[in-house]
C-alpha cells in the first residue's frame, strides 16, 4: 500500500503493537468509521496475553477469551494487519502523518499460505521455541501457536539452513526465500502506541541463580508450564527432571521495587495477582498435595475482586503467604532449591523447595523505547511513555496516543480500558473524516431459494496432503455424490485458496446450488471465509455447513487411513443431512439514534459527555444533584501532583459550552425502554419550586457514571474530635491552609478504614497513594512534622511506588498492623471549660518491636473507604447488575471492562470500582469509544443465529428468563408469552435447551437440523 | 403451582414392562412450569425409554403428546382419536392427570410418571419449596405471611417448639424453622405481642381430615 503523501486530514489511523490493547483500539476505531493499520513487529498479533495460561481473578483461559478478538481483528475489512514490521519514522502532523514502515520478510506469502503445516513436518532444523519461553523446540519454519492471526507460517532465517525442502513440500507455492525488506508509507491521521511490555530478565540478579538452574523459572515460563498448549501439555513438572513438584516458592518483586540491583523503582502492578493465580492453578494441576509459598513485601491486590481472590487463596487453598524478600536461592544437587528467610519475629528460617518461580516484573520492550525515540515522544525515568493524569492517553506529541503497558505496568482490563480511551482520543479530531477511508464490501443481492428443494454442492478438500495423504479423498467425494439432494461434488487441492474460491462461486451460480457443504479443516479458522464466498455468489451465509475431516479426523487418525476415510464419510453424511434442513437467516436493518445518554455529572460523566460531543454526536448529561463535579470537587491534586480544581473548572465550562451537550440538573432517570441503538428514557427534573417535569430522551447508547462517595467512619473517634478527618476533608483543609494541618507536630494516617473488612471485603485502591501524597505535602509545608502511616499493605502500584519511596526518604515512618489488632484512638479529656481541648491518644502494636506504641497525634487522617453511590432504582430501570459491594458489574472482567452484558449500555468511574482520577478519565473516554461503535452508524444489523419463541407453546414458566446468561428474555404481560429481543439475543442457545415446553428454537441449530445430523450419524454408511 | 418430581426410570419401566406400544402425555400446566412434565420432559423420557428397551432387546414404540391441561375433560377428550392405539398411557401430569384420563377412557390403562409432591413455588431456578398445605382455611395473615401449617414440621399453631435450633428445624439442617422466622419478623416489625394470644386448635374439617373435598360454585354451575 504505497500511498501518496498528503497534507490533508485523513480518516486512517495507525496502531503500533498488536497485543490485547492494540487489538482493542483497532477494533474500536475500525467499528467507528476509521481505517486502521495495525503494525506489529512479530509474525502474529496477540502479544503477551496469548502466552498466558489463565487470567485473574476469574481464572478464565487467556487464549479462550482473546481468540475471538484475534479472529475479529484478522477478518476485519477495515483493519490492515501489518505483521513483521517496524515503524521507522513519522513525519507530518496530527491529522496528516506519514509513517514509514519497514516490512521485514517472512519468506512466506501470507495470501498463499494455508497453514496446512506440511512445511513444518518436513523442516529438518529445530530452533528454540520463544513462544514457550525456550522450554520447548520448534522448527525453523513455524507458526507461533495454532490460533495465530494471521494464520500463516514464517521462516526463522537465523535458524534456517536454506535446504529448500519446504519449498518443494509446499503445494500452495507460498515460500519465497528471495523476500527482502520493503518500505511502506502510510497516511494516517493519528497514531496509537500500544507496544506493551516485556518481562524482566532476572539473569542479572546473580544471587537468584536464574539461568544457572533449570528449576528456577520466571513467571512467564511458569505460565507456559501450566498451559495445556505449553511445553509439558499442561502437566505440572519441573524442568530439571520432569518430576511433579511438591513444594513451590514464588518470589515477588523480582525486577520490581528494586532500585538497588534491577534499576526498577516502580511496582509492576500485576505480579501479586498473577502469583496468587499461579498458586491456585498449580494446585489444581496436580492430584498430590502441593505446598505453595509466596514470599512478598506487600500484597498488592488492589483491583476489583482481587482481595477476595487473595483471601480465597489463603483460607481455602491454603497458600502460604510469607512477608519476606528473598535475597539468595541456593541450588542443591538433587535439583531442589534452598531458601533462607526472616520471619517477622526476626528468626531466620531455612526451607527447601522443589521449584522456584520468580515473579518477574514488567519493563518496556527495547524496540518500543527505540521507536519512542524516533517518534520524539517524552518518556519517564523508566522509559515508559510520559502522560499527565488529566490526559492519561496523550503523549507529548500531538496526534500520538498511548495505551496499555507501555504507558505504565498494568493488568489486562486497565490496558483494554486505555485502549478504548486512546481510540476515542485519537479520533476526536478526525470526526469530520469518519467513514472516508473505510471500505464497504459490495455484495450481490441474496437469491431467494424459498420453495426450492435443497440442491447441495459438496466440496472435499485435500488440504495439500493433510487430508488427501491420509484419507481417500476421491472415495469421499464419490460417496458424497450418492447422498440425498447432492447435485454437485468436487475435490480441491486447497478449498480455501483464492483461485478455488473463485471457481466455487462460478459453480454455485452455474448449477443453481442452494446449500453448500465443505469437508475440510475446521470451522474455527475457515467457516467465515467460506461463508464470505457463498455470500459473494448471492447465497445467504447460513446456507453453509462444514465437515471437519482434518483437525478432528486425518490429523488424529494418521495411522489408520481406512478408518479415517470411513469417519470422513460419516462426517460428510452428517453435514449433508443437516444441510438439507438449513435455512437462510437474513438480517434486518434497524435505524440507530445517534445520541448518548450519560448519567452522572462527576468527572467520569462529564468526560464521557464531552467525549461524545467532540465526536460530533449529541450527549444528554443527567445529574441528580445541583452541581457538577462529583467527588473531584473535594480533591486537591492527582497522584502526580496536578491540581484538580483548574482542570475541573475547565471541564465544567467545556461541558456547559458545548453545543452538542444538553445538561439536566436535579434530574433522575425514572424509566428506560428499548434496546441497543434505540433506547427511550424518561427523565424527571425537579424545578426550583419543587415541581416535577418529565422529559423523554431517545438515545442509541447510555453511559452510567453514577460515582461513589467516601465512607463516613464510625471508628477512630471520627466525629468526636476535629483533628480526626478523612482524606477528602484533609484535601479541603489543605486547600484552605487549615491550621489543624499547618500546626500539627505529629500526624498519623490510618489505612484501610472501612476497607478490607468483613463488611466491605475490597480494597479501595486509592487510599495508600492518597496518604503518601498527603504525607509528602505535610512534610513540604512543615519539614519538622513527624508522620506515621499505619498500614496493612502499602498498595502504591505502578509508578505510585515513587511516592512510597519519597515518603520513606522524607522520614515518614510506617507501622504495619494486623486487621485483628487495629490501632486504638482515644480521647484524653482537656480543659472542660474549653471546647475541643481534649487530646488524641493512639495505640498501635509495632510489627517489628511486637509491642504497643503510644502516640499523641495532633492530627489523625483516616484513609476512608470508597463506596458506590446508592442507585437501586436507576440500576433497575436500566436492568444492570451490581455486585454484593454495590459496584456495577461489567460484561467481562478482562476484555469488556466498560461494557455491560446488555448491549448498548456502558459504565465508567467510581460506580465500577474505586479508582484514581486518571483511571476514571480513561474509563470515561473508553466508554465514549464503545458508544461510537453504535452511534456512529446509521443502522445496525439484527438477527441470524438467535433464539425465537413459539408463543403457542410458551407456558410462561420463566425458565428462559432465569437461565439466560445475558438476562435477555422477558415475559410480556400483554402478549402472554416470553419475548426474546432479536437485537439483544447472543444466540448461545441456553434457553432453547432449557425450555420445558420446547417453545424456543435456536435458529441454525433447530431440533430438526440437529436430529437430521444425529440420525445420519447412526445410519449405516 | 403443583410441584412434582419425575419417578425413577426403573419404576416407570416396570409399570410398562408388558407393553409394546405406549403413549406419553405431558401437561402444559404446572408440571411444565416446574420442569417435570412439559414437552421437553416428555421427549426426554420417551427417548430414554426407547434406548432402555433397545438395550434390553425389547420392542417398544413410544409416542409423545402434550395436552393443554390434563385436569379439564375438554382437553382430555383430545386424546380420543389415538388413545386406543396403545397398550398403555403414561401421564406426566400431577396426580390429577392420570385420574381424569382414567375416568374419560375406562378401557385404557394409565400410569403416573411423576410423584406429585406439594403446592409451592420456585425460590430459585431448580429449587421448589412447599408453601401451602391446602388446609381449606387460610390463616397466614396471623403469621405475617408465613404458613405454619405447611411449613412447620408439626404444623404447630403456637410455636416454636423445643426442636428449633438456630433458625433450623430439628428434622433437617436444610429446613428453616418457620416459627423462628415468624418470631423474627414479628420482632422486627414490633408486633411480637401478637404471639401472646394463644391460637386455638385448628378446625381440620376443611382440610383432608374432613374427607375428600368438593368445591361448588353455584353461580357457575350450568343447569340443564
Amino acid at each position: 500500500m504505497n500511498l501518496q503523501k498528503t497534507t490533508e486530514k485523513t480518516g486512517s489511523v495507525m496502531v503500533v503493537g498488536a497485543g490485547v490493547a492494540g487489538i482493542q483500539a483497532s477494533l474500536d476505531m475500525a467499528n467507528a468509521g476509521y481505517f486502521v493499520h495495525l503494525v506489529d513487529n512479530s509474525t502474529s498479533v496477540g502479544g503477551l496475553m496469548a502466552q498466558l495460561d489463565k487470567t485473574f481473578p476469574t481464572n478464565d483461559c487467556a487464549m479462550c477469551v482473546i481468540s475471538p478478538f484475534l479472529v475479529e481483528v484478522g477478518r476485519h475489512l477495515n483493519i490492515n494487519i501489518i505483521s513483521n514490521s517496524e515503524v521507522e519514522s513519522l513525519e507530518g502532523q496530527a491529522g496528516a502523518f506519514h509513517a514509514t514502515v519497514r516490512n521485514d520478510p517472512r519468506y512466506i506469502d501470507i495470501e498463499k499460505c494455508t497453514a496446512c503445516g506440511q512445511c513444518r513436518q518436513i523442516c529438518p532444523v529445530t530452533a528454540i521455541n520463544e513462544f514457550d519461553c525456550g522450554l520447548d523446540l520448534r522448527k525453523a519454519i513455524y507458526i507461533k501457536y495454532p490460533q495465530a492471526v494471521p494464520l500463516a507460517y514464517a521462516i526463522d532465517r537465523s535458524a534456517c539452513i536454506g535446504c529448500g525442502l519446504c519449498e518443494k513440500a509446499c503445494l500452495a507455492e507460498a515460500i519465497s526465500y528471495a523476500d527482502t525488506p520493503r518500505r511502506t508509507v502510510l497516511n494516517v491521521g493519528a497514531v496509537i502506541l500500544s507496544m506493551g511490555s516485556s518481562v524482566y530478565d532476572p539473569s542479572g540478579l546473580d544471587t537468584l541463580a536464574y539461568g544457572r538452574h533449570p528449576n528456577i523459572v520466571t513467571s512467564l515460563e511458569f505460565e507456559r508450564i501450566l498451559s495445556a498448549s505449553g511445553p509439558y501439555k499442561g502437566h505440572l513438572m519441573r524442568p530439571y527432571d520432569r518430576e511433579i513438584p511438591e513444594k513451590i516458592a514464588w518470589l515477588q518483586c523480582v525486577g520490581s521495587r528494586d532500585i538497588n540491583r534491577a534499576g526498577h523503582g516502580y511496582c509492576s502492578s500485576v505480579c501479586c495477582m498473577y502469583a496468587i493465580k499461579q498458586t491456585m492453578i498449580a494446585k489444581e494441576h496436580v492430584s498430590t498435595p502441593l505446598d505453595a509459598a509466596v514470599f512478598y513485601m506487600d500484597m498488592r491486590t488492589y483491583g476489583k475482586d482481587f482481595d477476595k481472590y487473595y483471601t480465597r487463596a489463603k483460607d481455602e487453598k491454603h497458600v502460604r503467604f510469607i512477608r519476606s524478600r528473598i535475597h539468595t536461592i541456593e541450588p542443591l544437587k538433587n535439583g531442589d532449591l534452598n531458601i533462607r528467610y526472616v520471619l517477622e519475629s526476626g528468626d531466620v528460617q531455612e526451607e527447601t523447595f522443589n521449584m522456584v518461580v520468580l515473579s518477574a516484573g514488567l519493563s518496556p520492550p527495547p524496540s518500543a523505547i527505540a521507536l519512542a525515540g524516533r517518534l520524539g515522544i517524552d518518556l519517564n525515568a523508566y522509559h515508559y511513555a510520559q502522560t499527565a493524569d488529566i490526559r492519561p492517553v496523550n503523549t507529548s506529541r500531538e496526534g500520538i496516543y498511548v495505551c496499555g503497558a507501555f504507558q505504565g505496568p498494568k493488568d489486562i482490563p486497565q490496558s483494554v480500558m486505555e485502549a478504548s480511551a486512546a481510540a476515542a482520543s485519537a479520533t476526536e479530531t478526525l470526526a469530520d473524516v469518519r467513514w472516508t477511508q473505510t471500505k464497504v464490501r459490495e455484495l450481490p443481492a441474496e437469491v431467494d431459494f424459498s420453495g426450492q428443494k435443497p440442491r447441495i454442492g459438496v466440496f472435499v478438500c485435500n488440504c495439500g496432503i493433510n487430508i488427501g495423504g491420509v484419507a481417500d479423498v476421491p472415495a469421499i467425494r464419490e460417496y458424497a455424490r450418492s447422498l440425498p439432494h447432492v447435485i454437485h461434488v468436487e475435490d480441491n487441492l486447497f478449498t480455501c485458496s483464492q483461485d478455488t474460491q473463485e471457481k466455487i462461486k462460478q459453480v454455485l451460480v452455474e448449477k443453481g446450488i442452494n446449500r453448500v457443504v465443505v469437508a475440510s479443516c475446521s470451522p474455527r479458522t475457515h467457516e467465515p471465509l467460506f461463508q464470505e464466498t457463498l455470500r459473494e455468489a448471492g447465497l445467504n451465509k447460513y446456507l453453509f455447513e462444514m465437515a471437519n475431516i482434518r483437525d478432528q479426523n486425518t490429523w488424529v487418525h494418521m495411522a489408520s487411513p481406512a478408518k479415517a476415510t470411513a469417519k470422513a464419510k460419516d462426517l460428510v453424511r452428517m453435514a449433508v443431512a443437516k444441510a438439507a434442513y438449513i435455512e437462510p437467516l437474513p438480517q434486518v436493518m434497524l435505524d440507530v439514534t445517534n445520541s448518548v445518554l450519560v448519567v452522572g455529572g462527576g468527572v467520569a460523566g462529564m468526560e464521557a459527555a464531552l467525549g461524545v460531543a467532540r465526536q460530533g454526536y449529541q450527549a444528554w448529561l443527567v445529574e441528580r444533584g445541583h452541581q457538577l463535579g462529583g467527588m473531584a470537587r473535594q480533591l486537591r491534586s492527582t497522584w502526580q501532583g496536578e491540581p484538580v480544581a483548574p482542570y475541573l473548572s475547565d471541564l465544567i465550562d467545556a461541558v456547559h459550552r458545548h453545543e452538542h451537550i444538553q445538561i439536566f440538573m436535579e434530574t433522575q432517570v425514572v424509566h428506560v425502554t428499548g434496546t441497543i441503538g434505540n433506547f427511550t428514557t424518561t427523565l424527571v427534573t425537579q424545578d426550583d419550586e419543587g415541581k416535577e417535569k418529565s422529559t423523554v430522551i431517545p438515545h442509541g447508547a447510555a453511559i452510567l457514571a453514577t460515582g461513589g462517595h467516601e465512607y463516613a467512619p464510625t471508628e477512630y473517634q471520627y466525629g468526636a474530635h476535629p483533628s480526626v478527618m478523612t482524606h477528602l476533608e484533609f484535601d479541603v483543609a489543605a486547600t484552605k491552609q487549615d491550621n489543624r494541618l499547618l500546626s500539627a507536630k505529629l500526624a498519623v494516617f490510618i489505612q484501610c478504614v472501612g476497607s478490607r473488612s468483613a463488611e466491605r471485603p475490597y480494597c479501595s485502591r486509592v487510599c495508600c497513594t492518597h496518604s503518601l501524597k498527603s504525607a509528602l505535602w505535610l512534610k513540604t509545608i512543615n519539614p519538622d512534622v513527624q508522620i506515621f502511616i499505619l498500614y496493612r499493605d502499602i498498595r502504591a502500584y505502578g509508578f505510585r511506588e515513587s511516592l512510597y519511596q519519597k515518603a520513606r526518604e522524607a522520614g515518614v515512618q510506617f507501622i504495619r498492623f494486623e486487621s485483628e489488632n487495629p490501632p486504638v484512638v482515644s480521647l484524653t479529656p482537656g480543659d472542660p471549660s474549653e471546647p475541643n481541648s481534649s487530646r488524641l491518644s493512639l495505640t498501635v502494636t509495632d510489627h517489628i518491636l511486637q509491642r504497643p506504641i503510644i502516640l499523641n497525634p495532633d492530627l489523625v487522617v483516616l484513609a476512608s473507604a470508597i463506596l458506590p453511590n446508592e442507585n437501586k432504582k436507576l440500576f433497575e430501570a436500566f436492568k444492570v447488575p451490581a455486585n454484593a459491594d454495590g459496584f456495577l458489574v461489567e460484561a467481562h472482567a478482562k476484555l469488556r471492562p466498560v461494557d455491560f452484558a446488555s448491549e448498548g449500555l456502558f459504565l465508567a468511574g467510581l460506580a465500577h470500582y474505586p479508582k484514581t482520577i486518571d483511571e476514571s478519565i480513561a474509563q470515561a473516554k473508553a466508554a465514549v469509544s464503545r458508544t461510537m461503535n453504535i452511534v456512529s452508524k446509521t443502522a445496525i444489523m439484527v438477527g441470524s443465529v438467535i433464539a425465537v419463541v413459539n408463543p403457542e407453546r410458551c407456558a410462561v414458566c420463566l425458565t428462559c428468563v432465569r437461565t439466560c446468561p445475558y438476562g435477555i428474555p422477558r415475559i410480556d404481560p400483554e402478549k402472554g408469552h416470553a419475548v426474546i429481543a432479536a437485537v439483544e439475543c447472543h444466540g448461545c442457545g441456553v434457553c432453547a435447551s432449557e425450555c420445558p415446553g420446547k417453545a424456543i428454537a435456536l435458529k441454525h441449530f433447530t431440533d430438526e437440523q440437529i436430529n437430521a445430523k444425529t440420525d445420519a450419524l447412526f445410519q449405516a454408511a | 403451582m403443583i410441584v412434582a418430581d419425575r419417578k425413577s426410570l426403573s419404576e416407570i419401566q416396570d409399570m410398562v414392562r408388558d407393553c409394546r406400544k405406549i403413549l406419553l402425555v405431558g401437561c402444559k400446566g404446572c408440571v411444565t412450569v416446574c420442569n417435570v412434565g412439559g414437552l421437553k420432559e416428555v421427549q426426554v423420557l420417551a427417548a430414554t425409554l426407547r434406548i432402555a428397551a433397545k438395550i434390553e432387546g425389547r420392542p417398544l414404540i413410544v409416542e409423545e403428546t402434550v395436552l393443554e391441561r390434563q385436569c379439564d375433560p375438554e382437553y382430555v377428550e383430545m386424546l380420543k382419536p389415538v388413545v386406543d392405539n396403545f397398550d398403555a398411557v403414561v401421564s406426566m401430569a400431577c396426580g390429577v392427570g392420570p385420574q381424569f384420563l382414567s375416568e374419560a377412557y375406562p378401557q385404557q390403562r394409565f400410569f403416573p410418571a411423576v410423584n406429585t409432591t406439594f403446592f409451592g413455588g420456585a425460590v430459585a431456578h431448580g429449587i421448589w419449596e412447599e408453601r401451602c398445605a391446602g388446609c381449606g382455611t387460610c390463616i397466614i395473615h396471623y403469621f405475617d405471611g408465613m404458613c405454619p401449617v405447611a411449613r412447620c414440621s408439626k404444623s404447630l399453631m403456637n410455636g416454636p417448639c423445643g426442636g428449633s435450633d438456630h433458625g433450623k428445624c430439628e428434622i433437617s439442617r436444610n429446613i428453616n424453622c418457620i416459627w423462628d422466622m415468624i418470631v423474627r419478623k414479628k420482632t422486627e416489625q414490633g408486633r411480637l405481642n401478637d404471639l401472646l394470644d394463644i391460637v386455638p386448635a385448628k378446625n381440620w374439617q376443611t382440610a383432608r381430615d374432613g374427607g375428600p373435598r368438593q368445591s361448588r360454585r353455584e353461580e357457575l354451575i350450568q343447569n340443564g
